[in-house]
């Protein structure tokens, strides 16, 4: 436990180092560093709906970033979760649209476990390619994720189109009210419920199940788990569908709560940034927790920085980037432990 | 005067120390090499001949030391001041760029490119002659990918001579081909040495050495143990001697006591009391698919009997890695079969064989072994949580914490708690915790890899103790270890392996003199 919390400390250190870095940008961009960060904690941290507003924006990602803690430990860089959080998000809205005008404690149980299981479908050929044939899984994902993308367009121009939209975005038709499991703040019971069991799932199967503890070596050292008889293709196999288990879940939960409906290339950074956070907090599972509030907070922040402080958004991609330069750059991969499967034996 | 005395070496280091880490790769070598022939330097795996040719190439800069080219000394550890002298390095594992063109790679190895744009024509006419002058018959448009193995190692040493090398070193060249190739790439050395090329071989093989070196160099643990001997003046079983050793430098230099704790006084062989015993490991004509790792098994037919331990002879990398892998499931087992506990287990997974008893302490204790960056807990408990066999079972880390403190403290293992990294043990305390795992109630065969390697005394008569006890308990124990004087004090029975076979089978008392031959495949 304390060698986890050392690691994020360590993490928050660069996160603070990456801050600097972007202060001094800021500045050079004319800018008053220092009141950009005060806007940004504000916009952040510091009034009840502030709060209320990051954690709604932490929710999903916490969900996303457990899932891709699973994925990583067992040393496969599943870089799928937006994709897999697309695709879960498209497989709740075609459970929400068949199942239309059935109760709703049918439709929303049903949306969700669509979405967990569109999610982890999509994450299950990229895993398939990259245990069967040794397909770089980082290629792969990634171009799920563009694949993913381009469906979205597909189903909210075609099969869900709302035929009332207009404008630059394609969507879907809007949910019944009925089976919405918050508004558009995205914070409601339903939705910490859904969350606070996924992460205390995702934490019991990393810290007290045999599978936590040898996917865990397998990721640091196949080689050793494979001399002592272990499946390394079937510990892998299972981290890839966990992680995209639960991108869908976080698919499904944006769906049915904040976004209501399907919006083309709604949230285009969301899977990236479960995935920072996934690096951030070293890949532990309360770490995760944390950090995601921390994340959630910007996220926050970048909606609130136009509007009442005439500053750009985009001041926020660039602390993200910043972080993911710091995070990623130290000892990467040997920092966080992890190594790249390579053969099998 | 002057330019004779200046040429008297093509090749000479003096004091040359090299060490990865706590490893003395070399100690102190100063050898030279006279221009025009054929030198070998052989010793087993481990002893630095590979070192020593990419310090000579200047891939390896040494912590101390000097290295002269023809006469003149040059910068250590900079490719392109032994390159401009004229000394080119042919690896064991070919270097070339599989994609590229026989005539891609010619360039790729020039310095001296052409001015026009590259064409396929014009590469190809550009080297033609080159090849044609070497006897290299490889088509100027084949990818070396598809090119047969002696062929890429011919495409190899024309890569080498495009600078107009004057010291062509090749690491253990002999090693990939077959003996057609191998005459085939000595007549081609010969070649050379009479164009006035001086060729230094990287060789174990001491009947190859014999057949075409004028020289021989011998290292053994890093160090200098014969200097450009003539090869007329040197017979094989000096040869053989001087390459094995008869003990190791460390054991002259024990106490009475201390050896005494090393051959475990008393302890004996437990030859003839468990003849009668049923074998726990039996290979029956065993023959691996080649692969990269090793050279495959050959069939290969080995007992090891409930209560005996079995020493594994062999210089290394004739094929007991590959042993070792058959044994444990990783290896392609083509033909024969493998019985473990009485089943046949020739087919069965790895796990399968953990689950009939099978343990194993392998080659590689730092990735083999254990996975150093997880706790030494996790290491622990890995082949009880795959045993069980269900990934999603609960487990209580507190107990496995608690069990795996208790039995590391049963195997003295000196470590402050089991959350700490495995990585953070001596080699030594590292070596404990496998035994710890490896040897426990429901073992039955008990594979070592030389399981002493790089520990010190005490550790390694902790090591030899363990063996015994789990003799005493019945396991049948196979020993592979490169360090004879390991394998006469402690083995029932010694079989020695050459290049993927079974090339002798000895019991004590040994030999010294018959399985040092039996090692070196020196005929008689």
């Amino acid at each position: 436990m304390s060698g986890s919390l050392f690691a994020v400390a360590r993490a928050l250190a660069f996160v603070l180092l990456a801050l600097v870095l972007c202060g001094a940008i800021f500045e050079l961009a004319g800018y008053s560093s220092l009141s950009m960060f005060q806007n940004i904690a504000e916009g952040a941290f510091a009034s009840p709906e502030a709060l209320l507003n990051s954690l709604g924006w932490a929710l999903p990602l916490f969900v996303i970033a457990a899932g891709v803690v699973v994925s990583f430990r067992c040393g496969y860089f599943n870089v799928g979760a937006q994709g897999q959080f697309y695709i879960g998000a498209i497989g709740s809205a075609f459970a929400v649209e068949w199942l239309n005008g059935a109760p709703a404690f049918i439709v929303i149980p049903a949306a969700i476990l669509a979405g967990m299981a569109a999610g982890l479908l999509w994450a299950a050929w990229p895993g398939l390619l990259r245990i069967r044939s040794g397909t770089d899984e980082v290629i792969t994902t990634l171009m799920a994720n563009f694949i993913a993308g381009l469906v979205l367009i597909y189903v909210t121009s075609g099969p869900l189109k709302d035929p009332s939209g207009t404008g630059q975005v394609t969507a879907s038709r809007p949910i019944a009210a009925l089976y919405r499991i918050s508004d558009s703040g995205g914070v409601s019971p339903a939705i910490i419920g859904l969350v606070v069991v996924s992460g205390v799932l995702i934490w019991v199967l990393v810290n007290r199940t045999a599978f936590g503890v040898l996917s865990s070596l397998a990721g640091r050292n196949p080689v050793m788990v494979g001399w002592q008889g272990g499946r390394l293709a079937r510990l892998g196999l299972a981290g890839f569908l966990v992680s995209g288990a639960f991108a869908g879940l976080a698919g499904a939960i944006e769906l049915l709560g904040p976004q209501g409906r399907l919006v083309s290339g709604f949230l285009p950074a969301e899977g990236f940034t479960a995935i920072l956070i996934a690096l951030v907090a070293g890949l532990s599972v309360t770490g995760v927790a944390v950090v995601s509030l921390f994340f959630g907070g910007l996220a926050a922040a970048s909606l609130y920085l136009p509007v009442i402080a005439g500053l750009p958004a985009a001041a926020i991609d660039i602390i993200n980037a910043a972080i993911a330069l710091f995070i990623t750059a130290r000892a990467w991969p040997r920092g966080l432990g992890l190594r790249r499967v390579r053969r099998a034996p | 005067m002057q330019r004779a005395e200046a040429a008297e070496y093509a090749l000479e280091c003096q004091g040359v120390t090299v060490s990865f880490g706590a490893v003395m790769a070399l100690r102190e070598v100063s050898v030279g090499f006279p221009p025009g022939r054929i030198h070998a330097v052989v010793g087993q795996n481990g002893a630095g001949k590979t070192t020593f040719a990419r310090v000579a190439a200047g891939l390896v800069r040494p912590a101390a030391g000097t290295l002269r080219i023809a006469g003149r000394e040059v910068t250590t550890g900079a490719v392109n001041a032994a390159r401009g002298a004229g000394v080119e390095l042919v690896h064991q594992s070919f270097a070339l760029p599989p994609s590229f063109t026989v005539a891609e790679a010619m360039e790729f190895g020039s310095t001296r490119h052409g001015r026009a744009p590259f064409t396929r024509a014009g590469l190809e006419a550009r080297w033609r002659g080159h090849l044609d002058s070497l006897g290299v018959t490889a088509r100027l448009r084949e990818r070396v990918r598809d090119l047969p193995v002696e062929s890429q190692q011919a495409v190899e040493i024309a890569r080498a001579l495009v600078t107009d090398a004057r010291v062509l070193i090749l690491d253990e060249p002999t090693a990939v081909l077959a003996p057609a190739g191998i005459a085939t790439l000595f007549r081609r050395l010969a070649g050379l040495r009479a164009s006035g090329v001086t060729v230094i071989l990287i060789l174990h093989k001491i009947r190859e050495v014999l057949e075409i070196a004028d020289t021989v160099t011998v290292l053994r643990g890093g160090r200098l143990i014969e200097g450009t001997v003539a090869a007329r003046d040197i017979d094989a079983q000096h040869l053989a001697a001087a390459i094995i050793g008869s003990a190791p430098p460390e054991a002259a230099t024990l106490s009475e006591d201390d050896r005494a704790a090393l051959v475990g006084a008393g302890a004996g062989h437990a030859a003839g009391a468990t003849i009668a015993a049923p074998a726990v490991l039996a290979l029956a004509d065993v023959s691996t698919r080649p692969d990269p790792e090793g050279p495959a098994l050959d069939n290969v037919s080995l007992a090891v009997r409930a209560g005996e331990i079995v020493g594994v002879a062999g210089v290394e990398g004739n094929g007991q890695r590959t042993l070792v892998r058959a044994c444990a499931g990783l290896a392609d087992v083509q033909q024969g079969t493998i019985t473990l506990a009485g089943r046949a287990a020739t087919q069965a997974a790895p796990l399968a064989r953990r689950a009939a008893g099978l343990r194993i302490i392998p080659f590689e204790r730092n990735s083999e072994g254990l996975s150093l960056s997880s706790t030494l807990w996790e290491n622990w408990a890995v082949r009880p949580l795959l045993l069980a066999g269900r990934l999603l079972a609960l487990i209580d880390p507190a107990r496995l914490r608690a069990q795996c403190d208790a039995s590391l403290r049963h195997w003295d293992v000196r470590f402050t708690t089991t959350e700490q990294t495995a990585g953070s043990l001596s080699g030594g305390n590292a070596q404990k915790v496998i035994l710890a795992r490896e040897i426990d109630a429901s073992a039955k065969v008990v594979i070592a890899a030389q399981p002493t390697r790089g520990l010190d005394v005490g550790a390694t008569a902790f090591v030899w103790r363990a063996l015994r006890e789990a003799r005493g308990r019945g396991c049948g124990v196979l020993l592979i270890s490169s360090d004879l004087d390991e394998l006469f004090d402690i083995s029932d029975r010694i079989v020695v392996m050459l290049s993927g076979r079974i090339a002798g089978e000895f019991a004590p008392p040994y030999s010294l003199d018959a399985i040092g031959r039996a090692m070196t495949g020196v005929a008689r």
